[in-house]
C-alpha cells in the first residue's frame, strides 16, 4: 500500500520541518504548506491528502477556519484534521473541536504523542475508505433490484423480457442478468399432462408398433 | 531540562534521531533554518515595536516562540512566550526589558548553536 499523504501546515519554518521529519520517520509521506490559504487550496481538491495538521495560528486564514471550509465541502471521505496548537486551554480545545477538527496536539510536538495521534488518524482514513467502497458496491447492487421493481415489458405470447437496450430476451436470460437468480430446467403437473405425458404415449406406441413387426417376421 | 542549559539537550537528541538512514542529518537542516529565519523576525519585532505595532510584535514573538519550541531553548521560549502573551493582552509593562532580554538569549542559543553543529 502506498504512504499515507498529510500535509503540514504551518507558517513557522522551524516547527514545519521538524513535524515533516517525525511524520517521515514514521513512514508517512508529507507535502507542505505555508500559510493557511495555501492549506486551503491543496485541500479544496479531488484528491485531497488523507490527513491534514493544521496549525492553529496563521497569517490570512487561521487552522480552525481552514477546517470549516474543508467539512462544508461534505466529501465521503474526509480529510482527517489535526490541528497544531501553542493553545492548551480546554476552551481553545472545544473551539477547535467544534470547527471540526478530528484532534489536537499541542506545540512544540513530543513525537511520540503526535504519531500516535496521527495513527489513530490513518486508522480512521482507512476504515472510511473501506467503508465508502462498501457503500459503492451496495448501490450497484441496489440498482440492480430497483431494475427488476420496474415494470418489465414482456411478449404476451413468447414471454420474452425487452430489456433496457430495447432487446427482446428470454425470461431465464434477463433475470440471470439483473439478479442473482439461477435455473433450473423442470415441468409443473399441468404441463405434465399436457406436454410430457401425450409425448410419452406417443413414443411407447411407436416403441410398441417396433414390437409388433419385430414379431410378426 | 537544567535550567542552565540553553538548548535541552534531550530534545537536540530527538532531533538527531529524526535521520532516516542515508538521508541528510535533520539536526543540522533544523538548526541551519533556525539560523536563517530567526534573526529576521527578531528584526521585524524591534522594528514593530519602534513603531508601536503591537500586533506585529505579538506575530513575531509568537513564531519566535514556536521556533524555540521546537530545538528545546527553553528560555528564549519563555522570553517570546511573555512577549505573545503582552502582545496579545495589551499590557505593554516590562515589554523593553524583555525584548532586550530576548536578544541576548538569542545570542547565546546561536553561540550553542554554531558549538553543535560544528561537531
Amino acid at each position: 500500500m502506498l504512504p499515507l499523504q498529510v500535509l503540514v501546515a504551518d507558517d513557522e519554518p522551524v516547527s514545519r520541518t521538524v513535524v515533516a521529519a517525525m511524520l517521515k520517520k514514521a513512514g508517512y509521506s508529507v507535502i507542505f504548506a505555508n500559510d493557511g490559504e495555501e492549506a486551503w487550496k491543496k485541500l479544496d481538491c479531488d484528491d485531497p491528502p488523507a490527513l491534514a495538521l493544521l496549525d492553529w495560528e496563521m497569517p490570512g486564514l487561521q487552522g480552525p477556519e481552514v477546517v470549516q471550509r474543508i467539512r462544508a465541502r461534505g466529501d465521503t471521505s474526509p480529510t482527517y484534521v489535526i490541528l497544531l496548537t501553542a493553545r492548551g486551554s480546554s476552551a481553545d480545545i472545544v473551539q477547535g473541536l467544534k470547527a471540526g477538527a478530528n484532534d489536537y496536539v499541542t506545540k512544540p510536538a513530543n513525537e511520540d504523542e503526535l504519531i500516535a495521534r496521527v495513527n489513530v488518524g490513518a486508522r480512521v482514513v482507512q476504515l472510511q475508505t473501506a467503508l465508502a467502497e462498501r457503500v459503492r458496491s451496495l448501490e450497484e447492487a441496489l440498482a440492480n433490484v430497483r431494475a427488476l421493481q420496474t415494470l418489465l415489458p414482456m411478449c404476451a405470447y413468447c414471454k420474452s423480457i425487452r430489456n433496457d437496450q430495447n432487446y427482446w430476451e428470454k425470461v431465464e436470460t434477463y433475470f440471470t442478468q439483473h439478479s442473482n437468480v439461477s435455473f433450473t430446467h423442470s415441468y409443473c403437473p399441468h404441463c405434465y399432462e399436457r406436454y410430457v405425458r401425450p409425448e410419452l404415449e406417443a413414443l411407447e406406441g411407436v416403441k410398441a408398433a417396433q414390437d409388433r413387426h419385430r414379431q410378426g417376421r | 531540562m537544567s535550567m542552565d542549559d540553553v538548548l535541552d539537550p534531550t530534545v537536540i537528541e530527538s532531533l538527531r534521531q529524526l535521520t532516516p538512514p542515508g538521508e541528510p542529518d535533520v539536526l543540522t537542516e533544523v538548526l541551519t533554518i533556525f539560523l536563517q529565519e530567526v534573526p529576521p523576525r527578531i528584526e521585524r519585532l524591534r522594528t514593530s515595536w519602534a513603531d508601536g505595532n503591537i500586533q506585529e510584535v505579538q506575530r513575531a514573538a509568537h513564531s519566535l516562540k514556536g521556533s524555540a519550541g521546537n530545538i528545546g531553548a527553553g528560555a528564549l521560549h519563555e522570553i517570546s512566550r511573555q512577549i505573545d502573551e503582552k502582545g496579545r493582552t495589551g499590557d505593554l509593562s516590562g515589554m523593553a526589558p524583555l525584548i532586550d532580554a530576548l536578544t541576548v538569549e538569542f545570542g547565546k542559543v546561536e553561540v550553542e548553536i554554531r558549538r553543535l553543529m560544528s561537531n
